[in-house]
This record gives C-alpha cells, structure tokens and sequence, in this order.
C-alpha cells in the first residue's frame, strides 16, 4: 500500500452541525473532560466560524497532514511524530510522547491537543469505548491521525476505509481522497499555503468572501477577522 | 559551631539573623513546592496554559534565567580562557549563580512537560534535528558541569577543608577546572543558541521564524550574544546585592568596572546584530511567508512599543551606558544600566515565548491572551526562593568572594585615610598598599 | 542514543550530535577521574599538608605573598612565587649570593646593623626566622631548636592549650608544627623547616622543639636572618595593624610604639581569629 491520504472539504457544504467533532471523539475514544473550557478541551476537530458582517460560514480544520516538512515533526526531541511515507498520514506516538508541547507550539493549525487531565469516562461509558483506538494518559500530546484504527482494520481485511468524520458528515462536507489518485479539485486551496507546510487538506468554497478570510495574509489581514470570528 | 563553619577573617551576622533572613525564603519555597507537588500530582490543568498558550509563564522565566545564568560559563570562559585575572573575584559567586539559575530552570521544566516520568526519552530516542533534543541534552550536560564546579567551592569550607580527602581533591579539581570552564563554553554556546533556535526554527509562527545562516536560525546567534552579554551585567548586579543585603564590601570597583566593559561592548554588538535581524524579518522573512510584519503589532497591547524598549530602551541605552567611563564611574548609574541591560533581555525571552504564541496564524483565529495561576506563580516563586537560599547559605559558609577579607582592610584603610587627611599617623603605607 | 534503541539512524547528524555529546561525557568523566586519582596519589604520598600550604598560600592576597627581598627594598613589590620556599628560588639564588659579594654597597638593609630589639620585641641575631612567626636555633650537635617568635607569642599571649608533635613526628617545612588554642581560636603554626622531632623542652613560660635533620644537614636558605630580620619585622607589623583595622579603631602601634605583651587582651573587639590566621599564614 502506497499512499497519500488527503481531505477536501467544501466549505459551502459546511453546516457547522459539529457531527464530525462527535464523531471523531466516539471513533478515537476522546473523554469527556467535563472540567475542560474551550481552550483545555480535546477535539482533533474543530468548526470555526467565520462571516463577513452578514453571513457565516463553517470551517472544519483538523491536522492537515503537512508533507515531509511537517513543522511538527523535527521539532519533537524524541522522535514521537512522524511522516508515514506510506500513508502520507502525520503519526502521533502517545506512548512516547513526553509532553513537552513544543510541537503545539510549532504548528499553525492548533490542531494539536494536550491532555490536561486524565481521561476519565463516566461510569457504564467504558462501555462505549473503541476497541480499535488506545486511550491517551494526561501529560501527551494527541491528533487526528486520520482514524488510525480504521486503517488498521483496512489494512487487515485489504478493504477502503474513511475517517469517522467523513462518514458522519450529512452535508459530506469532507471527502477522504488518496491524493495520488485524485488530484486537488481546482480552485481549492490550503491553509497558510505560504508556510511552505504542504498540507495535504485542501479546502474549497465558490464564495470569494470566504476565500479571502481563509486566504488572507496572516491574521488580521481580513477587516475585523479577529473580532467577528469565533471557534466553532 | 556556627561560627566554626565561616571562613576565616569575614564577618557574616548572627545565627540568629541569619535565621530571620531565611525564614520568609523557607516559608515561600514550601508553598511554592506544594503549588508544584500540586501540579505534579493533578497534572497540568492546574496551570492556566491552555492548547493554544502551550508555553506560558515557566518556559518564559526559564528562558530568562539561563540566559542571566549565563555569567557562570562566561565569566569562567573570559577567567580561565581569556584569562582575564579581575574576575577571580568573582567566579566562585558566578558559579553559585549558574547552578541556582539552571538547577532551578531545569527543576521547573520536569514540573512544565505532561510526563516527566519519561524525560529520559529525549536521551534515549534523540531526534538529533530538534532544537529542544539539543538544549536537553546542552542543559542537562551543563547542570552536571556547574554541579562538579561548584564542589570545589563546598570543599573549600573552612570545616570541609580540615578533611585530608576533601582538600586535596578540591586541589586537584580545581588545577582541572579548565576543562571544565571549556567544556561549560562548549555547552553554553550550544544550549544558550538552541534556546534561540528554539523559536527561529517555528516555520508555522512567522512571528519567530527567522532565516538561518549555515545551520542555524539568526535567534541562534543573537541568544547566544544576549546572553553572554547579559550574563556579566547580572554578575555585576548580584554582586552588587549581596554588598547591598550583607552591608560588606565584596569586590574592588575595578571588578564591576571590568564586567561592565565586557557587558557593555556584547550588548552594543547584540543591539547592532538584533536591529539587523528585525530589519531582515520586517522586510522579507515575514512578508515571505504571507504575513506582514505590522500586523502583529496591531494586537493590543503589544504595539511598536515594545520593540523600542527591548533594542533602544533596554539595549542600547544601557549599552552606551556601560561604555562610557563617565557614567560607568557612578555606582548607581552602573548598576541601573546593568539591571535594564538584564532587563532587555528578559523582554526578549518574553516577546519570544509569550508574543509568539498569542499572535494567532490562521487568519480567522482570535488574539488570545493569558495569565498564569498562581499555582504556576507558586512554582516559579519556589525557584526564586531555592536560589535566595543556595546563594544564601553558600554566602555565609563559603568564600563566594576570595577579596573579601583583603577589601575589608583596604576599604576600612581608604575610609581612614580619609579621615585622616593625607597619611594617618597611625598607619605607615607600605608600597604594596598603594594604587589599590 | 545507541544504535539498538528504535528510531536510531546512522546519519551525519545522529554520529555528529551524539559524538559530541559523548565527547563532552568523556572529557566530565575524565576530569573527575584524574582529581580522584591524583588525589589519591597525593594522600599516599602524604602531601596532604603541603598541599594545604600550596592552597593557603595561593589564597593569600598579593601583599601578604610579597618576596622577601621586597620586604628589604632590594626589589620592587615582588610576589613570592614558591610558596615562601626560597630553597628553589633562582632569584633568590642570585641576590643572596649578590648581596654576600655587595655587602658594603648601598642596599640599604644589608647595611644596617642587625638588632636584638625590634620595636621593643626581641629578636635575637643568632636565630632564623620563618614567615610564620617561628625561629631555629642551630645547636652545636647537629640539632635545631624550634620556638615561636616574639610577635608571635605576644600576638597568642597565654594560649589554653598547645599540641606538640610527637617525638619522632616528622615536621616540613610549610607543614604544621604546633597547634595552638585560646578560648575559640585555633591556629596551626607553619614548621620553618623539614626534621624529626627528637623531644620538646619547657623552661618557665617558654618552650620549643628539638629537631634533627632527616637525611644529611639542614637547608636553611628560605629562612629569614641577619639584616633582613628588622624589615620583614616591620611589614608584620603592617600587617597586624591592617588585620586589627578592620574590627576597630584599635590601641594600635602608634609610631615607635611596642606591641603590648599580650595583644589578643589589649584588643578585645578585634576577631582573634583572623588576626591569628593573616599572621600565622594559616588559611
């Protein structure tokens, strides 16, 4: 198997439901952190919202899997993130991670977690866990790894697979596209291009207001974006 | 006991007050072990650092104390290297500094990461492109250089001294202490550098990111020069406090004149240096990569302000301070010029981490701004407090300052002489004495 | 870390970073291992006391190291670089054998008549001196008798206790020989030269050592005889003075004054301690 996992996702689709965030947290067994604010709390994906003054739209951001050069990746002293050449997927290693936070730091997606707290299900929801996804501890640095037990499973039965938030999606916002088959649709674009970063999440919207706030350069760059916008 | 304990011909005050000094220390470093015991044992929530403030309060006084801890390897190098004689009168403190400044740094750094159960994977899968794998292993290396230099100076306690064993491996360390000083050299270079580079490599902040020569991002460099130009200045004001807190004279002037000359000129040249990094940075690093240098002043409150007051403000302001004898010659403009040339730099290391992180990347994502708990405020306080108590306890039992015993009679001799007028009738000056 | 832990790849960087990082191990260690063996050595070669004077010497502030031959004004503010060991001092060497040539010429301290009284203290001519306030007397049998100075005794008055060494003990020069107590203060007083102790001697007040030399005679050239005693008098007396200053505005020596019998007594506010330590030379 020789890939390279991306994702599209059509703004315009977006609905800003947050289905995919539920999901992702059911698929990769995510606590539920009942102390945690908006800032502390674990989601490998986030809806933000933007708008131009009249209207709003919703942007899905999760890792982007950046290329070889992901700025996560040299930055770990110890060799806990990695690049699958395989796979094209940027691997977090929880088991080895020591928690020092320098690759949040390093990333400009924020799509990066720490878990500040330890994982703690409410009685009976244990039940409910994946078998497929291990459980973090507190004090390790976590990510969308574009459902990793489902491409183990794939890889075991030779079948397809898509992450959890493709599949949970009703508008299908989010497309789980192997790159070297499916070249990026035109007119998409990816975050912070200009970063060098080469990530493999491509974004599209057929809005040019929308467009300009996503690509405008740097933060501020778009009138008011830092007032206006919030986190989904 | 007590008294038994202090070195011959200094004055150091009553047990009993040295008690009273100590106490409120003690006090602080037990609440500031229990707020770091309570992090430790609840975890990280208990700080106000968040998923986007990664690195808040720790990681920035961190950064600040080695960069001031920076004296130590300095001072040794421009001593035992350079050979520059005056500062033998103040090495030994020098030492102490470093040690209090780096054990406490890295103390805090095992309370900082989520598990420091596993701090020894760094050393054991090295990821030898991380800057951090670098400062972990220059750091930690370092420690154990300052640890092994200041046992020589524990040795050398009066009581230690009588133990046969004691004084003659602190002898036969010290004649070996140049390895050391060198090897600490190395190391600094190495660690004081990454911390910068630490920053410079963020190819996803452009607010840190900066362009590298030969290996290394400019950061790189300029930690390296801000660091060992703030390092003698914060020599020279401890010192200058321990004169202060002790009431004793500790060193001759001609010392502080000589770490304010070295601070003086590194600082002018770090100044030169960092105005050209941020002109390189304003006009084609950061517009390169899609971000305007403006913008991040235009987040409240860190306007253009603050980029005057750490290169005009606090760094060439003290420079030129520092290098002109007229002002050097006044104690009290020497020494302020020394704290705001310590203090640039510690604004650096503040716009470095905490600027940094606050400004946002994705052009939809708000300004967030943060302050830490107190438990964190705690823990930091705990260092301050194990450093007060080191330098403390090492100032009364060992000889932190060899002239002391010699200024003390030379300054009670100028005093009198004073008094005196011309030639006391009391004294007759022999020719060794004069021009001190 | 090592070539068998996962992740490890033998790439430029790896063997630079981790060679460095050995290096810097290595050179710690290696440090730390030749202090231990040199100690070692040095504790069974029982240079453990020469080592202490080295230390204490080296510790000592410019003035208190000056060289003899500044003390007497034949050279310009020369510190001693052999630890007050003028046996293998080239340059003493030199001027001793110059100032035997020169002794009419105009070196203003060689001609000067020596003097039994020194600023009232005594100090006989027929004795040498040690920088640490001990004189040897050459016997006609081959012996040497050690005693405490004058300023040295007066600057310790009644000391408490005094531990001799045992006879048989064997003395070097540098190395202690007595050790004297007085209520809180211990002073260790430096030996003027290398012997065996055959016995000590009591009459009255007094007492000092018999020593016979260890192989073959005496070497005494490090110490202090004849014109040069009355300069290096007064340098001490400089000295004590600068070492009482800094307590307390003292009933010091005023000019041609006479140091009181008992010093410690006189000056009640000065710190004994130190007093004793700048004079004796004991760190």
């Amino acid at each position: 198997m020789n890939a390279r996992y991306g994702m599209f996702i059509d703004i315009d689709r977006c609905t800003g439901c947050g289905a995919c965030m539920v999901a992702c947290a059911v698929e990769n067994n995510i606590p539920p952190l009942p102390a945690a604010t908006d800032r502390k709390g674990v989601t490998w994906i986030r809806v933000y919202r933007i708008g131009n003054g009249q209207r709003s739209a919703f942007v899905p951001v999760m890792c982007q899997h950046c290329g070889q050069n992901a700025p996560c990746v040299h930055v770990c002293p110890q060799q806990a993130v990695d690049v699958d050449p395989a796979t094209g997927i940027v691997g977090q290693m929880p088991q080895r991670c020591l928690g020092c936070r320098y690759c949040m730091a390093a990333c400009p997606y924020h799509a990066r977690y720490f878990n500040w707290w330890d994982p703690v299900w409410p009685r009976g929801m244990e039940q409910t866990l994946n078998p497929d996804a291990a459980p973090r501890m507190r004090g390790v640095v976590e990510k969308c790894n574009f459902c990793q037990g489902r491409l183990h499973r794939a890889k075991e039965s030779g079948g397809q697979f898509v992450p959890a938030c493709v599949e949970a999606c009703p508008a299908q916002a989010i497309e789980f596209v192997d790159l070297h088959q499916s070249p990026p649709p035109a007119n998409s674009f990816r975050l912070l291009e200009k970063l060098g970063t080469d990530p493999k999440t491509y974004y599209h919207s057929k809005r040019d207001w929308v467009r300009e706030i996503a690509n405008a350069p740097g933060p501020g760059g778009a009138p008011g974006a830092g007032k206006e916008n919030r986190r989904g | 006991m007590d008294k038994d304990l202090i070195a011959r011909g200094v004055k150091r005050c009553s047990p009993r007050q040295f008690g009273m000094w100590l106490a409120p220390w003690v006090a602080l470093f037990v609440f500031g072990l229990y707020s770091a015991g309570l992090c430790l044992a609840k975890g990280l929530n208990q700080t106000n650092m968040d998923n986007r403030f990664v690195f808040g309060l720790w990681i920035f006084l961190d950064l600040a104390i080695i960069a001031l801890g920076a004296g130590a390897f300095f001072t040794a190098f421009l001593l035992y290297v350079l050979k520059v004689e005056e500062l033998r009168a103040v090495i030994n403190s020098a030492v102490v500094i470093g040690f209090v400044c780096y054990s406490g740094a890295v103390a805090v750094l095992l309370v900082d990461v989520g598990q420091p159960l596993r701090s020894w994977f760094t050393f054991w899968y090295p990821n030898v492109h991380s800057m951090l794998t670098e400062v972990t292993f220059c750091i930690s290396c370092y420690l154990l250089v300052l640890a092994i230099e200041y046992l020589p100076i524990v040795l050398r306690n009066r009581r230690l001294r009588d133990v046969p064993g004691f004084l003659v491996f602190e002898h036969e360390l010290h004649k070996l202490v140049y390895v050391l000083a060198g090897v600490g050299t190395f190391l600094s270079f190495f660690h004081q550098g990454s911390l910068g580079g630490l920053y410079g490599v963020l190819r996803g902040r452009p607010f840190a990111f900066r362009e590298g020569l030969a290996l290394w991002p400019s950061t790189f460099f300029l930690f390296i020069l801000s660091a060992a130009a703030v390092g003698p200045s914060f020599i020279l004001l401890t010192t200058w406090l321990a004169e202060k807190i002790s009431g004793k004279r500790l060193v001759r002037r001609r010392v502080f004149d000589v770490l304010a000359r070295i601070s003086g000129l590194l600082l002018a040249v770090y100044v030169a240096a960092k105005a050209l990094d941020t002109l390189v940075w304003i006009n084609r690093t950061s517009p390169e990569a899609g971000f305007p240098a403006a913008q991040y002043y235009s987040w409240r409150p860190f306007g253009t302000w603050i980029l005057f007051a750490e290169i005009v403000l606090f760094g060439l302001v003290p420079a030129v301070m520092l290098l002109v004898p007229r002002v050097r010659a006044r104690t009290g403009w020497l020494v302020a010029a020394a704290a705001m040339a310590c203090f640039g730099v510690v604004l650096n290391r503040f716009v470095m981490t905490i600027q940094t992180l606050a400004v946002p990347t994705l052009s939809f994502d708000p300004f967030l701004s943060y302050y830490p708990s107190w438990q964190e405020v705690g823990t930091f306080l705990a260092v301050i407090a194990f450093g007060v108590l080191v330098y403390s306890i090492s100032f009364r039992y060992l000889r932190l300052f060899p002239e002391e015993r010699e200024v003390r009679q030379i300054s009670f001799f100028t005093t009198e002489t004073r008094r005196h007028g011309e030639n006391p009738k009391n004294f007759s000056v022999s020719p060794c004495l004069r021009g001190e | 870390m090592f070539p068998w832990n996962y992740g490890f790849h033998w790439t430029a960087a790896t063997v630079i970073f981790l060679g460095a990082f050995y290096a810097v191990l290595a050179a710690v260690a290696a440090t730390l291992l030749a202090a231990a063996l040199r100690s070692r050595r040095d504790v069974r070669a029982h240079a453990v006391e020469e080592i202490r004077w080295q230390s204490d010497f080296d510790s000592l502030p410019a003035r208190d190291r000056l060289c003899r031959h500044a003390i007497t004004g034949e050279l310009a503010g020369r510190e001693c670089p052999n630890g007050f060991d003028c046996r293998t001092c080239e340059t003493h060497t030199r001027l001793a054998t110059a100032a035997v040539l020169a002794a009419t010429r105009s070196i203003p301290a060689m001609r000067e008549k020596p003097e039994v009284e020194i600023y009232g203290m005594n100090y006989p001519v027929d004795r040498l001196y040690h920088r640490g306030h001990t004189w040897v007397h050459p016997a006609s049998d081959g012996t040497l008798t050690v005693g405490i100075d004058d300023l040295g005794r007066r600057l310790l008055g009644g000391a408490d206790a005094i531990d001799f060494p045992q006879r048989g003990a064997r003395l070097r020069a540098n190395g202690p020989v007595f050790t004297l107590r007085r209520g809180s203060v211990r002073v260790r007083v430096l030996s003027p030269v290398d012997g065996e102790v055959v016995g000590a001697h009591f009459s009255g007040p007094a007492w000092f050592l018999k020593v016979k030399p260890l192989n073959g005679g005496f070497d005494l050239r490090h110490l202090l005889s004849g014109p040069e005693i009355k300069p290096w008098v007064a340098h001490e007396i400089e000295r004590l003075q600068l070492a009482l200053a800094g307590d307390a505005a003292l009933p010091t020596l005023a000019d041609g004054g006479i140091p009181v019998d008992d010093i410690a007594a006189a000056c009640p506010g000065a710190d004994w301690d130190a007093v004793c330590g700048v004079m004796f030379l004991d760190g």
